[in-house]
């Protein structure tokens, strides 16, 4: 695949600030690819995302080092709107990204924008709404409905705007478990049926592990480590140094591998965690007959 | 119920009948009828009407019951200007005298008559906002080809005075949940501890036109440049059809508006010399 975002020794510093908010940024990311990006807080990530959808520096103040390139063309090479037909944002907090006093107004804006036609409006907004679940919110005001439906609602309206990059900046993290959970069957959708490049910044790492197929720790605005999901969380040390939280599952399984009790791959889920579990119990259980009742 | 600009209408409300253009020319065309009428009956007439329309609007009149506050004040505010603070004026026919300042009839006469023209106004605005979504007005708007820079600003800015009130509630329960309440306090008390609101509620309005400026620009959206200059689809306005009723309204609305202008410069009614309640005031006062 070929890189659809390049990243060459990239800082930025807020005119605010004193230190850099990233600092020597070096990455390549494929299309087509699923990347985690994890970090605690004040860590870049944010900051990050901006820098990708073209927020900085047109939006911010601020000094600029390296480059940020997107399909080959530096962010700022862009006309005002057209980077954002290659890469769409959903931002952590559901309210503070509507542009629309209804659902359906919210998701029509962005295709208005990109000077699409009424039918292929129609199309695609049949198409988001049958994906994110929306149909019974389409008249409502953005407003005034549940966390998890406001982010669907801003999630299917990046979408609807088919960009090639989509980045969620912690799309769940006001939202309760349940919600969380229908966030991520989207993104689970969305890598099944679809071929964009998607970005999720999160937090959580239960539901974004199985999901991505590469991960990234940012500290202190630097590049920490980048890596196939798997070979990611086996540097388990690492991020629990840097105050990352794997999942409860995860850390076990790496605790019996510290025991000397297994040694295969690190499991990614709940279900990959039990079957783990199960060759370890079954290696463990003393040979003999087998017992007998009554 | 539907969210509109100023609160919630139910949706088998018959206003919804009604083409979004036809209630935008109803504001602007109606906003100007108190203009070309002087005698205050008239004038409360057509308040009245309104509020009559409100009503068959399924609006929930309770609402009506804010406005009583800003209506007594602007009044009081509207009599003190034109009388006790009307200067002196021999000229005039003096009313009454208290506290050693002369009231004069025509300052009340004419205090009376701005009173009155500005009262239907209020609420035909009301009556707009009250049964309009902010949907409405694009679409009314966009009807009319007004660029869409122009009717989204508008938009906007209906909308942000509604979530600044919804903001303002924000911050008043968050400093009451800390312990600041200026209820039952005196008004100089109150006057001078409003800034204790204002200051979170200016920070909090920066950060949202921020944030909604990253939106706007998340979404493709410009206010320069190529992108600001593509055709849009408009899909809105496929939710909406122009009928021969919403055509009879709009020509109905030109027409009164035509017929006040015809009968008042062309045959002097709604002037104040033909005004019965300007003739029972000056009666009652003399």
């Amino acid at each position: 695949m070929a890189p659809i975002i390049e990243i060459q020794n990239y800082s930025w510093r807020y005119s605010y600030a004193k230190m850099p908010a990233l600092n020597g940024i070096n990455l390549i990311i494929e299309e087509g690819a699923f990347v985690g990006i994890i970090g605690p807080n004040g860590s870049g990530k944010t900051t990050l995302a901006y820098s990708l959808d073209g927020l900085i520096p047109s939006q911010y103040r601020g000094i600029k080092q390296g480059a940020v390139n997107i399909l080959g063309r530096e962010v700022e090479a862009y006309p005002a709107g057209a980077l954002q037909k290659l890469v769409g944002v959903v931002f952590s907090d559901p309210e503070a990204q509507f542009t629309a006093m209804t659902v359906e107004d919210e998701l029509v804006f962005g295709m208005e924008n990109l000077g699409l036609s009424v039918p292929e409006i129609r199309e695609r907004l049949e198409w988001v709404t049958e994906l994110a679940e929306l149909g019974q919110l389409l008249e409502k005001p953005p407003y005034e409905i549940s966390g998890g439906q406001k982010q669907r609602v801003a999630l299917a309206a990046v979408l609807a705007m088919t960009p090639r990059v989509m980045i969620l900046d912690e799309p769940t993290s006001m939202l309760d478990p349940v919600s969380r959970k229908r966030v991520f069957d989207v993104l689970v959708r969305l890598k099944e049926e679809q071929r964009n490049t998607i970005i999720v910044i999160e937090h959580n790492l239960e539901n974004l592990a199985s999901l991505a197929d590469r991960m990234i720790l940012l500290s202190n605005g630097e590049l920490l480590l980048e890596d196939e999901t798997h070979a990611f969380f086996e540097k388990m040390d690492l991020l629990l140094e840097n105050g990352i939280h794997p999942p409860g599952a995860m850390l076990f399984i790496h605790r019996l591998m510290q025991e000397g009790y297994y040694a295969s791959r690190l499991p990614l889920t709940v279900d990959e965690a039990a079957a783990c579990l199960t060759e370890v119990v079954a290696r463990l259980k003393p040979p003999g007959p087998a017992s007998s009742r009554g | 119920m539907n969210k509109t600009l100023l609160g919630y209408v139910p949706e088998q409300s018959p206003i919804y009948a009604v083409h979004p253009f036809v209630k935008l020319f109803f504001l602007l065309v109606v906003s100007l009828f108190p203009m070309f009428i002087a005698s205050p009956e008239w004038n409360l007439a057509l308040m009245l009407f309104i509020l009559g329309l409100m009503w068959l609007s399924r609006v929930d009149m309770r609402v009506l019951r804010i406005y009583v506050p800003m209506v007594i004040s602007m009044g009081s505010v509207i009599f003190l200007s034109y009388t006790v603070l009307g200067g002196v004026h021999p000229e005039f026919g003096l009313a009454a005298r208290i506290a050693g300042v002369n009231i004069y009839w025509e300052r009340i006469r004419d205090a009376s008559v701005v009173y009155a023209r500005i009262l239907p106004m209020i609420f035909t605005m009301v009556f707009f906002l009250s049964t309009s979504r902010e949907r409405d007005v694009i679409v009314a708007m966009r009807s009319v080809r007004i660029p869409f820079v122009v009717t989204y600003v508008f938009a906007m800015a209906l909308r942000a005075a509604g979530m600044v009130l919804e903001d303002f509630q924000i911050v008043r329960q968050a400093e009451q949940a800390r312990g600041f309440d200026t209820a039952g306090k005196s008004i100089p008390y109150r006057i001078r501890k409003y800034v204790m609101y204002m200051i979170p509620l200016f920070a909090l309005s920066l950060r949202r036109s921020e944030e909604f400026a990253n939106a706007l620009l998340a979404r493709g959206y410009a206010f320069t440049g190529e992108a600001s200059r593509v055709k849009r689809a408009d899909y809105v306005l496929t939710h909406y059809s122009f009928r021969p009723a919403d055509l009879l309204l709009t020509a109905a609305i030109g027409l009164a508006f035509a017929a006040l202008l015809v009968l008042r410069f062309g045959f002097g009614y709604f002037e104040l010399e033909r005004s019965w309640f300007i003739a029972w005031l000056k009666t009652a006062l003399d």
